[in-house]
């Protein structure tokens, strides 16, 4: 798996995880601190956050991160 | 200047009329009052539509008081492929130059500063971890 020199895109469950919370993508961008689009970016698999955004979602969410953002199951991932 | 105030909404708006001031200036100075009151009229009105177009995600970013990493990302790569375009152009436009018989001025200059610069950049940034 070669993550050093694409941009590589995690497939994740953030939707599901805030469809079961009944927040939207407004209230979970405020909470932490970044924008709707970036929230939808995420969601829809065109970005994956940074180590720290990745930690407070899963803190969001009261789960891990590897809970939240799942491998590719053929182990190379989407690249951009 | 402090961190917070590059970020601040205000900070791109009044950079762009200072521009369009310093640009009037320059064109007085070399004769050409008139293209200088057009550049600070564009700038002015650049200036405006980055200070009022708050609901776009573009001019938010772009303003910098809607930056999120997403954005800053975002921004990364807009500057370093905007930096590739106009190496390319630089190194075209010299080729021109020369083939031309001309000297290659100052386009042989342009791209001695880009070169140099971002070999120093990717040697302080590699320093930098």
């Amino acid at each position: 798996m070669d993550m050093t020199s694409k941009l590589y895109i995690m497939r994740n469950r953030i939707r599901e995880r805030r469809a079961q919370r009944g927040a939207s993508q407004a209230q979970l961008a405020e909470a932490l601190g970044v924008s709707r689009q970036t929230i939808n970016a995420i969601e829809t698999e065109r970005y994956t956050p940074s180590l720290p955004l990745a930690f407070a979602l899963a803190a969001y969410f009261n789960t891990t991160v590897e809970d939240l953002f799942l491998p590719d199951e053929k182990g190379d991932g989407r690249v951009l | 200047m402090s961190f917070d105030a590059l970020h601040s909404k205000w900070f791109l708006p009044g950079f762009s009329v200072v521009m369009g001031l310093v640009m009037l200036a320059a064109a007085s100075y070399g004769g050409r009052t008139g293209d200088g009151i057009a550049m600070l009229v564009v700038m002015t009105v650049v200036g405006a539509a980055i200070l009022l177009g708050g609901r776009s995600e573009t001019i938010r970013g772009l303003r910098g008081d809607g930056r999120d990493e997403r954005m800053a990302l975002i921004d990364l790569r807009a500057t370093a492929y905007s930096g590739l375009v106009l190496i390319i152009v630089i190194i075209g436009m010299f080729i021109y130059e020369i083939a031309q018989g001309h000297s290659g001025a100052p386009y042989m200059l342009l791209g001695a500063v880009s070169g140099i610069s971002y070999i120093a950049f990717v040697v302080l940034l590699r320093l930098r971890g």
